[in-house]
């Protein structure tokens, strides 16, 4: 006897509920149409009144201060300024772009589908994360670039003097902190020498490590774990849903404060002052 | 007594028959106008554009609020832009000597040059951000669930080809803006580890920004990045249909 292998699919289509269904002409083709007309005439209308930009020609000598990515990278810009630049510029956007394409592949629950914020406490996680978000990105931000301790000192008088310095910002941990010489150049043992890919391991640099790598991973994996074990603890993430609600309202809330910040609030230097005091200037470099 | 005569058809009837049942009409549109529940199901299955969709849909997904018409929006943005793009594509050579003036000649010189080059910029800019908010009315309506995993992974590569068909577009005006985005844009990606520098010169044809990046990006913005996202959009469109129309709840 012969048996047929048929691949199945993990879950199949809801069967349809014809007698729920309206016709696609006129009821969606409608709205489509309108959308289309709003949108087109809208931007019409912006194109009216505002010029695409057009700056001088493209000359290499001439580096403005500060350049800049195009507004959809700044958030990578931004996380450029507070670590390695290989973890800032493509390892962080590519693990979180591959963690989001398995959102799928980790919340398989069907339950809660085709409607917003179908679960208990989604709301709740969603504003949560969100304001934890947004407040410990802006935080962080602040704090690292050595306004915040500039600031306390202003406002409140409050300063830690040079014993605590160090914790100014992410680089007075390298910076301000006795390390011991040996510190800077701790060999590779056992594989001292070694050339992986390319890249040769000889000694490590601890401070520089720390700064530029550990911390930085430790901050990008452990406030997103944190927030899902306090959420968890006050019974408020059960799914795995609702774990994703919390990562995903997470990231957006930091990701617009990062392109936020890197667009209206890093001026020359990248020194992050507020969008008023922004300018540009087109200079060489020492010259100006 | 009164004797009842039918009455004739109308002239608005006449004009009607003359304008949708003729032959030329019906050789283009196999159906009548869509004025009757059978037209209107069959404009929509028979129509090559309009067949994209179902013939009816749940009634919970023609609300605003449910899609925002979010999806649809960033399709047509797209539609737009290759329809901008190909207007500006007539004046614009992609050579340093000539990209910057073929601009400013579009500015200048050529008749609605100026508003196709502000369409063109516009739109993209708005393509980006209406194919996030896309992503993030899929997310909190649950839509990547099963059966739409797959869906969501295509989403999620069609959202990573919008940043780059918006990116390899910057550089084309050969301005100071473009150069110095694209040089720290590109530098960022020569920062990944192993494949970084390679990948960096492979884009830009050299270890800076020059001619050969811009026929590089040129190519990749007119050609390259518009079919894969093209044929990720009619991936994107022919899964949602397989897979039962847009999610409801159970
Ligand atoms: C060029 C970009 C994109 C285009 C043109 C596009 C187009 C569309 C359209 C027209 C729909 C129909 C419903 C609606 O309008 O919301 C849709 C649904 C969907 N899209 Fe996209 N999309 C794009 C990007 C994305 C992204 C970035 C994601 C997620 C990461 C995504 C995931 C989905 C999913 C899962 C559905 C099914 C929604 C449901 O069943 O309710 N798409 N898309």
């Amino acid at each position: 006897m012969a048996t047929a292998v048929v691949a199945r699919p993990v879950a199949r289509p809801q069967p349809r509920a014809r007698d729920e269904e309206v016709l696609v002409w006129p009821d969606l083709v409608f709205i489509e149409f309108i959308a289309a007309m709003v949108f087109t005439l809208t931007l019409f209308l912006l194109s009216y009144l505002v010029n695409a930009p057009l700056l001088d020609q493209a000359n290499a000598d001439v580096t403005p201060n500060p350049s800049k990515a195009p507004w959809y990278l700044l958030n990578l810009q931004e996380l450029l300024l507070h670590m390695n630049a290989a973890m800032a510029g493509v390892i962080v956007p590519t693990v979180w772009l591959v963690i989001m394409g398995a959102f799928p592949y980790f919340d398989r629950d069907n339950e809660g589908q085709g409607q917003y914020f179908a679960t208990e406490n989604s709301v709740r996680i969603t504003i949560a994360s969100a304001i934890v978000g947004f407040v410990g990105t802006w935080g962080l931000i602040i704090w690292d670039s050595g306004k915040g301790a500039y600031l306390v000192n202003k406002w409140f008088g409050i300063s830690g003097g040079s014993n605590l310095a160090f914790l100014e910002s992410e680089r007075s941990i390298q910076q301000q902190l006795p390390w011991p010489e040996w510190s800077t150049h701790i060999p590779y043992l056992p594989f001292r020498g070694v050339t992986i890919l390319g890249q040769q391991f000889l000694n490590l640099n601890f401070p520089a490590w720390l700064v530029e790598q550990a911390i930085p991973t430790a901050v990008l994996v452990g406030f997103p774990c944190m927030l899902i074990y306090v959420l968890w603890r006050k019974g408020w993430v059960v799914t795995r849903r609702d774990v994703l609600l919390a990562l995903f309202s997470g990231f957006v809330a930091a990701y617009g404060v990062l392109t936020l910040s890197g667009t209206a609030f890093r001026g020359q230097g990248q020194e992050l002052v507020f969008p008023w005091e922004l300018k540009v200037s087109e200079g060489i470099p020492g010259q100006e | 007594m009164a004797v009842e005569t039918p009455a004739g058809p109308t002239l608005a009837d006449k004009l009607y028959d003359k304008l949708f049942h003729n032959y030329v009409w019906k050789s283009i549109f196999r159906t009548g106008y869509p004025n009757t529940p059978r037209n209107q199901m069959l404009v929509v299955a028979t129509n090559v554009f309009l067949h994209l969709h179902p013939t009816r849909i749940h009634r919970t997904h023609v609300k605003i609020t449910h899609t925002y018409c979010l999806g649809g929006l960033s399709f047509f943005m797209f539609l737009g832009l290759t329809v901008t793009g190909i207007l500006l594509m007539f004046y614009y050579v992609p050579s340093v000597e000539r990209a910057y003036l073929d601009i400013q000649n579009i500015q200048t010189t050529v008749q609605f040059g100026q508003l196709m080059r502000n369409m063109h910029r516009w739109m993209a800019h708005a393509m980006v951000i209406l194919v996030f908010l896309h992503m993030m009315r899929v997310f909190y309506t649950g839509a990547y669930k099963p059966p739409r995993e797959f869906n969501w992974v295509v989403g999620v590569i069609l959202l990573v080809l919008t940043f780059l068909l918006s990116f390899t577009g910057y550089l084309l005006p050969w301005d100071q803006l473009a150069f110095w985005a694209i040089t720290v844009g590109t530098n960022i990606a020569g920062s990944a580890p192993v494949l970084g520098p390679k990948t960096r010169f492979w884009l830009l044809g050299g270890f800076e920004v020059g001619p050969d990046s811009l026929i590089r990006f040129y190519t990749l913005h007119v050609i390259g990045l518009p079919l894969l996202a093209a044929i990720f959009m009619a991936v994107h469109f022919w899964r949602i249909r397989r897979d039962g129309g847009l999610a409801r709840p159970l």
